[in-house]
């Protein structure tokens, strides 16, 4: 049998397995806290920094992202203050404008509490959260995509940005990618301040949005991994 | 002189006293920096000619001519010192070394021309121990280089090098090492000021047979030279750090990670870890003790980045150089996901003096918190660039204005950039805070490696924040959203300010913005780079107000926000910039008022230099 251990998440009592992950516990538990670039049973890389939480230690908060951070026994987390809360909405912002035109990202923009961005849009075709070179290399193990080039140029190739031998076509880079989720259709166009508003329709209130799972587009398979019925 | 192994511990003093004997049957040595600053203004030739000269004198074998690292005055390179008595020469030339061997060496004379001239009081300084910025330093790190040629092993030793290792395999067991560091309070010199003997000790505790030591020697900071020299300098002082740690913390295996741009630095501990396995100081059984330990070198591959220790690690395995989350921390999961303690070059290198003096030696000097001295590297608008070694605690005034001379063409200092990209922009009003982690943190940067570029009136804070956001938008890894984009986000909001088109928003917007990359950014390289931006904005925000509200910049660097115009009454009409303009934009004829058309100007200020009459002003 493997070992429990309990942790404080908001102030709910959670049991998790040792060895497993705060957001996986919080998770677990129905606090849904976002995240973009975990994927269950992939190496967890903290790149997105969306799933961030206050660890309180010692009388002291540290943020820290949840999906790195291992659960110990009698740990304090939060992961709904006000103050990340706004790093959140900073963080989500700074994605939605690079891919307004993503509905995925559009969803954790507007779950983060995003409503106006004031950086002027760009439409890049992918954010680099890493999903898809995580399940080719960590899940497969083909290696046939990977990472080239250092900040402004990083980006996701194969090797020497031909077709490589090593893809065995499974696709599921492709299941993965928050990009190819049908783009909104809405009139997301570079210049433009607001996001459209036809993914506001799934959200209940702004205020019920902080913290609890508003069955979000990518609620089967991308962002949470749970159906709205079994969250409320 | 014995060459052979060191069986035994008792070898090792037999081997210093020879070797300092065969020194004092030397007439002179002359001493000439080899370190990088002096090789690029031709110090080899001049090491070539004096050894020549010396030849052809018959002196070859009763003068010794050593050549080391950095002595830190690199704006009077290459500089030369004659022992014993200290005689300084600077700005030396290869035609002065006939007259140096001949005057000098053979006559006992002294060569007034290649003196060093005090700029305050005009008179000429005979010694090195004499000149002021020297003087007003603390040296103990950077005098040893003069002492030693980094290719000589033997003279490492004759200076009493390795004698710290020894005390510790033989007197000292790994906990009261890693006590006398606790207590010697030393903080890690590389940036975050991390207590080296926490570090140690948590090492040390942690689980594990397989540990390592590393030495981070992949500085990238813009003007800071520090780890450099002393690896170029000293690089057995660097491996006796580790070879210290490594008892200490229970490893048998080190990396020094230098960064492939310092070819001296490679070479020099190359050979340093050479000369040391063949006296049996590396390799099994170190000094006929129980210790074992080598060290391999690994070169880095030209990212910044890769000076963050978890990126170092993943670049040692083999991996991309990324930082990985660090939510346990190296000294328990580290190279390989062993325990593993990673210390920059000049911690490393105030290990033996610690142990060698006792901890209350080191705690001694210094500032509370911040123990010991540290070496700056003074850069920028600055009359004596070099490094200098100070007591922690000193003021930047003294620094800058005491050891630095003070600005260059009569220029007012405006501020001073302490701690590389990751620091911030002190300015002359705050001079008077002590040069210590804490205080310089609490200001809103940070001492960091040591870096200090002292800007002039005739920068631009804007432009500077401009700068270190281009160095880092192309050395961030771009693995984490806040550092990749928020930087990204940065530079084109600082941009659009420099060029005219900032809104009032602008400013609110860059503070949130850098709060943000602060907290959440993976790594250090992340948290910190909003500090230049942060730092300029809470000293400097009036001129980030100028910049966007009056669309003007006050030291007339942003280049769109300037105009180049022609004084009517200082113009001579002598036709020089007309001449001289690439893009036809000045018109005039002869002997009439000369005039720039607005249009044309791609404001490249080719005018304004090439004019005799200071006519050409920037408005």
């Amino acid at each position: 049998m493997t070992q429990e251990v309990t942790v404080n998440i908001d102030g709910a009592f959670i049991r998790a397995p040792k060895g497993s992950t705060v957001l996986d516990a919080a998770l677990g538990a129905g606090i849904c806290i976002p995240h973009l670039c975990r994927v269950p049973y992939l190496e967890d890389i903290g790149a997105c920094r969306l799933c961030i939480v206050e660890h309180i230690e010692n009388g002291r908060s540290k943020i820290t992202t949840s999906c790195t951070l291992l659960v110990q026994e009698g740990m304090r987390i939060l992961s709904n203050t006000d103050r990340i809360r706004k790093l959140r909405r900073n963080i989500a912002e700074l994605l939605v404008t690079e891919a307004p035109n993503s509905r995925a990202i559009q969803d954790i923009a507007l779950r983060c509490g995003v409503v106006e961005t004031r950086y002027p849009f760009r439409n890049s075709d992918c954010v680099l959260c890493g999903r898809c070179v995580r399940a080719c290399t960590g899940h497969f193990g083909e290696k046939a995509i990977g990472f080239v080039g250092r900040g402004k140029d990083r980006r996701v190739e194969s090797p020497f940005n031909l077709y490589s031998e090593l893809c065995n076509e499974c696709g599921r880079c492709i299941d993965l990618c928050p990009m190819t989720i049908v783009p909104c259709d809405g009139n997301m166009k570079p210049g433009e301040g607001r996001l459209c508003g036809n993914c506001e329709s799934k959200m209940l209130t702004e205020e019920a949005a902080q913290g609890y799972c508003i069955g979000c587009y990518m609620g089967d398979g991308f962002q949470c991994e749970r159906s709205i019925t079994n969250t409320l | 002189m014995s060459k052979s192994r060191l069986k035994t511990i008792k070898d090792l003093a037999p081997l210093r006293n020879s070797l300092i004997k065969e020194r004092e049957k030397l007439r002179a040595t002359i001493v000439i920096c080899g370190g990088t600053g002096c090789q690029a203004s031709r110090s080899l030739a001049v090491i070539d000619e004096v050894k020549k000269q010396l030849a052809k004198h018959k002196l070859k074998k009763s003068v010794n001519v050593r050549t080391t690292g950095c002595h830190g005055f690199c704006e009077q390179g290459p500089v030369m010192v004659i022992e014993p008595d200290e005689i300084f020469y600077c700005h030396v030339s290869p035609d002065d070394a006939a007259e140096i061997v001949t005057k000098t060496i053979r006559d006992g004379e002294i060569i007034e021309r290649l003196l060093y001239t005090d700029p305050v009081s005009g008179k000429t300084i005979k010694t090195e121990s004499e000149i002021p910025f020297y003087l007003a330093q603390d040296r103990y790190l950077l005098a040893q280089n003069r002492q030693v040629n980094p290719c000589s092993i033997e003279d490492y030793i004759a200076i009493g090098g390795y004698s710290a290792l020894a005390k510790t395999l033989f007197e000292l067991p790994p906990e009261s090492v890693v006590k006398e560091i606790v207590n010697s309070e030393l903080r890690g010199r590389g940036g975050g000021g991390f207590p080296t003997g926490r570090k140690w000790a948590e090492c040390r505790e942690a689980p594990g047979d397989e540990k390592y030591v590393i030495c981070n020697a992949d500085e990238g900071d813009p003007g800071a030279y520090m780890d450099r020299c002393v690896l170029e300098g000293n690089p057995h002082l660097v491996l006796e750090g580790m070879m210290i740690g490594a008892w200490a913390v229970g490893a048998r295996k080190g990396y020094v990670y230098v960064r492939n741009e310092y070819p001296l630095a490679v070479k020099h501990i190359q050979l340093a870890v050479e000369q040391a396995r063949k006296l049996g100081i590396l390799g099994e059984n170190i000094f006929g003790s129980p210790f074992s330990f080598d060290v391999d070198i690994a070169r880095g591959g030209g990212a910044f980045v890769c000076g963050e220790s978890t990126a170092l690690m993943a670049s040692l395995e083999g991996k991309v150089g990324e930082p990985r989350p660090k939510d346990v921390h190296t000294v328990v999961d580290g190279l390989w996901h062993k325990p593993t303690t990673l210390n920059n070059v000049e911690t490393w290198a105030n290990v033996p003096s610690i142990i060698k003096n006792g901890s209350s030696w080191f705690a001694s000097k210094g500032a509370k918190g911040s123990k010991g001295t540290k070496i700056l590297a003074l850069t920028g608008h600055i009359k004596n660039t070099g490094l200098v070694e100070v007591e922690m605690g000193k003021s930047i005034n003294d620094v800058v204005f005491g050891i630095g001379g003070g600005a260059t063409n009569g220029k007012a200092i405006k501020a001073v950039q302490t701690g590389g990209p990751s620091g911030g922009c002190l300015p002359v009003e705050k001079f008077d805070l002590p040069v210590d982690f804490d205080a310089l943190a609490d200001a809103g940067s940070m001492v960091g490696s040591g870096g200090m570029v002292v800007m002039d009136e005739s920068t631009c804070m804007v432009d500077v924040a401009k700068y270190f956001l281009t160095f880092l938008q192309d050395e961030s890894c771009g693995k984490c959203v806040p550092c990749r984009l928020g930087i990204d986000r940065m530079l084109e909001i600082v941009t659009e300010i420099s060029e005219g088109r900032g809104t009032s928003d602008h400013i609110e917007l860059l503070e949130d913005l850098g709060d943000t990359m602060s907290t959440t950014s993976l790594c250090g390289l992340g948290k910190t780079a909003a500090n230049p931006v942060l730092s300029t904005l809470r000293y400097f925000r009036d001129e980030y107000e100028t910049h966007i509200n009056e669309k003007k910049c006050p030291a007339g660097v942003c280049q769109a926000l300037i105009t180049y115009i022609i004084d009517e009454e200082k113009c001579t009409c002598c036709g020089l910039c007309k001449r001289a303009c690439p893009h036809n934009a000045i018109a005039g004829k002869k002997k009439q008022v000369h005039s720039i058309d607005v249009d044309l100007c791609q404001k490249c200020g080719i005018c304004m230099s090439e004019c005799k009459f200071d006519a050409i002003q920037i408005q």
